[in-house]
């Protein structure tokens, strides 16, 4: 300890009294000329917060809740941003999570906060939160670090099915939960209903909600008051070895991987040697800080707290999300980890042109080492040529990946039609489980005798009037109704459960538009279960085409092959010869259509010999054809591959 | 002459393969850019003449409409137009020494018949003495019904001028209408007449355009049957283009009503194609049908890609293997002809073309031609590979019919023989579209002829 105290004393030049703790810190982000660290050495004395004065949450809610908005709040209220500076949303860093207005990364910030001139100063650290079921898995890695969570409410939409879900996963992790009502300046706002579902669904104290408004700032000065009232403060033992939980990890182009740490026992200085007990490797971190809200170097972290470390790890495959880091040759407990991510859709990724192979390998090499939890495996296709076949933890989070590897790396690419790991017996007894229909047998000798399919526990939370209409569609989508109940007079709850295959493509839009958007949705693993599965080959000029392969119910084989010909038909262009589309199980043909030849494209004339113009013409033609896949001698527009998977 | 018979290569663009013609194969053509081909002659002026009575509604070519008021024998726009003309071929760099005269000449517009003769005897006189007109020289203009009558195309011909292009389009008053033409049906037919009896005009063309909105096949086969009755030596049948800004454009969508469907001007195409060769008429290039040996000869400039010299406003040249546009807009014509009497105007330089393009160049320009694409001399230009890239994306299509193998006797190869050999037992001496079929896609295979060259 006494070492420590001399390496803080040298490291932090001065400390200032009063608030706020930080020295004016523009852009921290990228080199700076006076470290050699990259970050700015701040004036911030960490050891002045121990664990009784530092609170760890996080803010967990349905979609459009209100809780970037609320984020937003506390990070001005508590001078960590500058109030109407900077984007709305701070935390949804990406350009997909601003389009979208979802949260896919969690993000992790500090704040230091004082109740009033002469109360002790707090150091809160909010562990924001995705609020899409695909990445529940984010959130209870965010909620490992946590002690407490605020659970926002729309004031007029009530609970909803994500409210239930994340209210769960924060109540298994023995979160203290403080429930937030919010929007209470709508019009339609029903605090009172609210708390009612509050009650009855979750048995939280009615009294015990806040109600806020995030966007006029009503009732905001009372949230953070009771985050330190209510929320336990961290347990760890400041004088135990050192253990730390890793809670995520990125690259950063200049300074190599940044992890997020919770720092749950001991103390950790920069130039101290650590250990990744999952790999057993050693690293000497170089940079330590917090995030306030960019990177402020501190030189230390205490029990407790949250902040980074930077350690010369080269990929965050090497930083495994949930594992637990010690100093270097110190034998420690490994802190239980998390859930791991369980990947529940599959689907190959191909460049659009086959020549991009490297840049579309490179987009996703640099892509993953932001979003571990997604796998990628090298695949061939006999008709995309070389690609990847990389594993999702949902649609969505698949959608996310797609998106961002055409607006952060510019990948033109083709994506097969999703598919969720089935799992078969052969009539020679061997068991295989299958994540490309593509490696389904399609030969008679090798017959399948049983299968077997993932399915989920959904929750479905809807106005009354709509509960017909949402049992037709879980009905038509082969699911099994478990619960059936009211939450309060106008909304029901139910639960079912469905093979995944059957929510994986439209099933949450569907219920959107058979609910005039009023349901709510969210899911849970479930298990595999018996299932009559065939696989779907579609078949151009009579030659199937593995890439537009599927494995779908035996029953609904027909409906589907008849949606992916018509599909196919309407997206490929005529050509210079007759294209037959079919789709076929074996060799029984479900669907068939014709694409008759193309019988004229010319340019009859070259004015005056300005043939530039004609040129022109052609090259765009030309270019138009680049962008096809070609597949004997089809050429197949992406816009195809896509419409693909919007079948369901 | 000489430099094209000796093909003068740098070494780091030629590279000897063993067992190979070391005159005509050069390996690393597709890797290389700059171009180390010799130039051909240029032997070709185009002129452009802009005037029109007004503006057809297909028509998106750079004119002037002078409205129908006026007198354009006397009109100032013409005659200051025509000064300026004169002063761009004044201050173009004349040929070398070892360029040729002038071997064709075409004025085209626009109208040019409404340009008053004596200013034509202008524009042809300055060509005259900056670059030379050959005796035997083609000098073709572009004619429209109702702007002349036999005296002004006496006048013409007695300028050298031997060769007139008639632009009919139609022959029904309804469609010419809808065309928003400046003549009627019986100007036309005056027209036809005054060609038909002109002493001195040995070959004349007569053009058509199909696919027009309300045009029925049996107008179509009306029209060609007209033509042919014309007795012109050339019939140049054009499938009407949709362009966008033009009345039409705003008007209607290709292959929906009142336009004929892609499957009805597919048979109009064909339709041609079918009865015009019955009557003497070859069909030489995509749109393009003459009497033995009444080929255009400047088109032919065109088609094989060799240079050519164009004045006037929007004018497209093609000098030392750069195209060059002229402005089209009056005002910026007028300072660029003054840019390039003082000197101002760089000089189109062949430095930096790319082969690969000047290869691209080639194919869409040759098979647009019956003579098809010459595959030898396209080996000696720009390499094997290149070729064999070619061959190898045409095959299915040779297959279907689209495009047919050649050899040196024109004789058409069967399916098995269309590869490219390294040895001289290769008989795939031409590459060319079918007729009608392979014409009529044209666009598409040509297309998929870029691709192999430039993936």
């Amino acid at each position: 300890m006494a070492l420590l105290q001399q390496v803080s004393k040298s490291t932090i030049p001065s400390f200032q009294r009063i608030l706020p703790f930080l020295t004016t810190v523009g852009n921290v982000r990228g080199f700076s000329a006076q470290s050699n660290q990259g970050s700015k050495e701040t004036g911030v004395d960490l050891s002045q917060f121990p664990p009784e004065r530092i609170r760890n949450f996080s803010i967990i809610a349905h979609v459009d809740h209100g809780k970037s908005t609320l984020a937003d709040r506390l990070l001005e209220l508590t001078g960590t941003i500058k109030k109407g500076i900077g984007q709305p949303q701070y935390l949804d860093k990406l350009q997909v999570e601003r389009e979208r207005g979802i949260t896919v990364k969690a993000q992790t910030v500090t704040m230091f906060y004082r109740q009033s001139e002469d109360a002790p100063a707090y150091l809160l650290n909010l562990i924001d939160t995705p609020g899409h079921v695909d990445f529940s898995y984010e959130v209870s890695r965010s909620l490992a670090a946590c002690q407490g969570a605020l659970l926002v409410v729309d004031a007029c939409q009530g609970v909803q099915a994500q409210t239930v879900a994340n209210f769960y996963l924060a109540f298994e992790s023995n979160l203290t939960i403080i429930p937030v009502i919010n929007k209470i300046d709508q019009p339609t706002a029903d605090p009172d209903r609210v708390k009612v579902q509050l009650k009855s669904l979750f048995d939280l104290n009615p009294d015990s909600a806040l109600l806020t408004s995030a966007k006029t700032g009503c009732g905001l000065e009372h949230v953070l008051p009771a985050v330190i009232a209510q929320i336990p403060s961290p347990s760890g033992n400041s004088n135990s070895p050192l253990r730390m939980l890793l809670l995520d990890s990125y690259y950063d182009e200049y300074r190599g991987v940044i992890c997020h740490v919770a720092v749950v026992d001991g103390v950790l200085c920069r130039g101290e040697k650590i250990s990744a007990a999952a790999t057993g490797k050693v690293y000497e971190v170089s940079d330590i800080g917090i995030i306030s809200p960019e990177l402020k170097s501190t030189g230390i972290l205490f029990t407790g707290q949250v902040g980074y470390v930077v350690s010369g790890m080269r990929s965050t495959k090497e930083a495994r999300v949930g594992d637990t880091l010690s100093h270097a040759h110190t034998l420690v407990e490994p802190l239980p980890g998390f859930k791991s991510a369980k990947h529940m859709v599959f689907s190959g990724l191909y460049p659009s042109d086959g020549s991009d192979f490297d840049a579309l390998n490179h987009a996703i090499e640099r892509l993953t080492c932001n979003d571990a939890s997604v796998s990628v495996t090298k695949e061939t296709s006999m008709a995309l040529g070389i690609g990847f076949r990389c594993g999702f933890l949902g649609l969505l989070h698949m959608d996310v990946f797609h998106q961002r590897l055409e607006q952060e790396y510019g990948a033109q690419i083709i994506s097969t039609i999703p598919t969720v790991p089935y799992e078969f017996e052969y009539s020679d007894g061997s068991k295989v489980r299958v994540q490309n229909p593509s490696e389904l047998s399609s030969s008679p000798s090798k017959r399948v005798t049983e299968c077997w399919e993932p399915s989920v526990i959904a929750t479905i939370i809807t106005p009354s009037e709509y509960v017909g209409a949402v049992i037709t569609l879980c009905s038509e989508r082969r699911g099994e109704q478990l619960d059936y109940s009211f939450i309060d007079s106008q909304r029901a709850l139910m639960k079912y459960r469905l093979p995944l295959r059957e929510i994986v493509v439209d099933f949450y839009n569907v219920l959107k538009s058979i609910t005039s958007g009023y349901a709510s949705f969210d899911y849970e693993d479930g298990e595999y279960q018996k299932s009559d599965l065939v696989k779907l080959d579609i078949l151009l000029n009579g030659q199937s085409v593995d890439a537009m392969a599927s494995i779908v119910h035996n029953l609904k084989a027909q409906r589907i092959g008849r949606e992916f010909v018509d599909k196919l038909k309407k997206f490929i262009d005529r050509q210079m010869f007759e294209i037959t589309i079919q789709a076929a199980v074996g060799s029984k043909i479900v669907a068939r259509e014709t694409i008759t030849a193309l019988r004229k494209n010319v340019l009859a004339k070259c004015y005056g010999g300005d043939v530039t113009r004609k040129r022109k013409l052609l090259e765009k033609q030309k270019e138009g054809k680049k962008r096809m896949k070609r597949i004997g001698s089809v050429d197949i527009p992406q816009e195809a591959f896509n419409e693909l998977l919007k079948v369901s | 002459m000489l430099r094209i018979l000796q093909p003068h290569f740098p070494k780091r663009l030629l590279c000897l393969p063993p067992l190979s013609n070391p005159q005509t194969i050069c390996t690393n053509a597709s890797s290389t850019t700059a171009v180390a081909l010799p130039l051909p002659a240029n032997s070709a002026a185009y002129v452009h003449l802009p005037f029109c009575r007004k503006r057809c509604h297909y028509c998106d070519f750079t004119i002037v409409a002078l409205g129908s008021t006026t007198n354009s024998d006397s009109d100032p726009r013409i005659s200051n137009y025509t000064k300026l003309l004169l002063r761009e071929i004044h201050a173009t760099e004349p040929n070398s020494d070892s360029d040729p005269l002038l071997k064709t000449i075409f004025f085209g517009g626009g109208t040019p018949s409404l340009v008053p003769p004596h200013l034509i005897s202008d524009i042809l006189d300055s060509l005259r003495s900056k670059f030379g007109i050959s005796s035997d020289a083609e000098i073709s203009i572009e004619m429209d019904p109702g702007t002349f009558d036999a005296s002004k195309l006496d006048e013409l011909l007695r300028l050298g001028i031997n060769r007139v292009s008639l632009g009919v389009q139609a022959f029904q008053e309804e469609l010419l209408r809808v065309c928003g033409r400046s003549h009627g049906l019986s100007e036309v037919e005056e027209a036809i007449g005054i060609m038909k009896s002109a002493d001195g005009l040995a070959n004349w063309s007569l053009d058509l355009i199909s696919s027009l909105p309300n045009q029925s096949l049996e107008m179509w086969e009306e029209s060609l049957t007209c033509a042919v009755a014309a007795q012109p030596n050339h019939i140049s049948v054009y499938d009407l283009q949709v362009e966008q800004g033009t009345k039409f454009g705003y008007l209607y969508t290709p292959g929906e009503f009142p336009l004929p469907t892609v499957n009805q001007s597919a048979d109009f195409y064909k339709k041609a194609a079918g009865n015009l060769p019955r009557e003497g008429y070859e069909h030489y290039e995509i749109s393009s049908y003459c009497k033995s040996g009444f080929e255009c000869k400047h088109n032919q400039t065109y088609w094989q890609n060799r240079p050519f010299h164009a004045f006037g406003l929007g004018a497209a040249s093609y000098i030392n293997r750069t195209r060059f546009s002229r402005p089209k807009r009056m005002k910026e014509y007028t300072n660029y002809v003054e840019n390039l009497e003082n000197g101002s105007v760089a000089d189109a330089s062949s430095a930096s073309v790319d082969l690969k393009d000047l290869a691209m160049d080639v194919v869409m320009l040759s098979l647009r031609t019956a003579r098809g694409l010459d595959i030898s001399s396209f080996v000696g230009k720009f390499g094997w590979d290149l070729t064999a890239s070619l061959c190898k994306a045409f095959e299915p299509y040779v297959e279907s019919g689209h495009v047919i193998g050649l050899d040196v006797k024109r004789k058409a190869l069967p399916r098995s023989d269309f590869e490219l050999g390294r040895d001289s037992d290769t008989q795939l001496a031409f590459i060319r579209l079918s007729d009608p079929h392979g014409f009529l896609l044209s666009n598409e295979l040509i297309a998929i002829a870029f691709r192999s060259m430039s993936p």
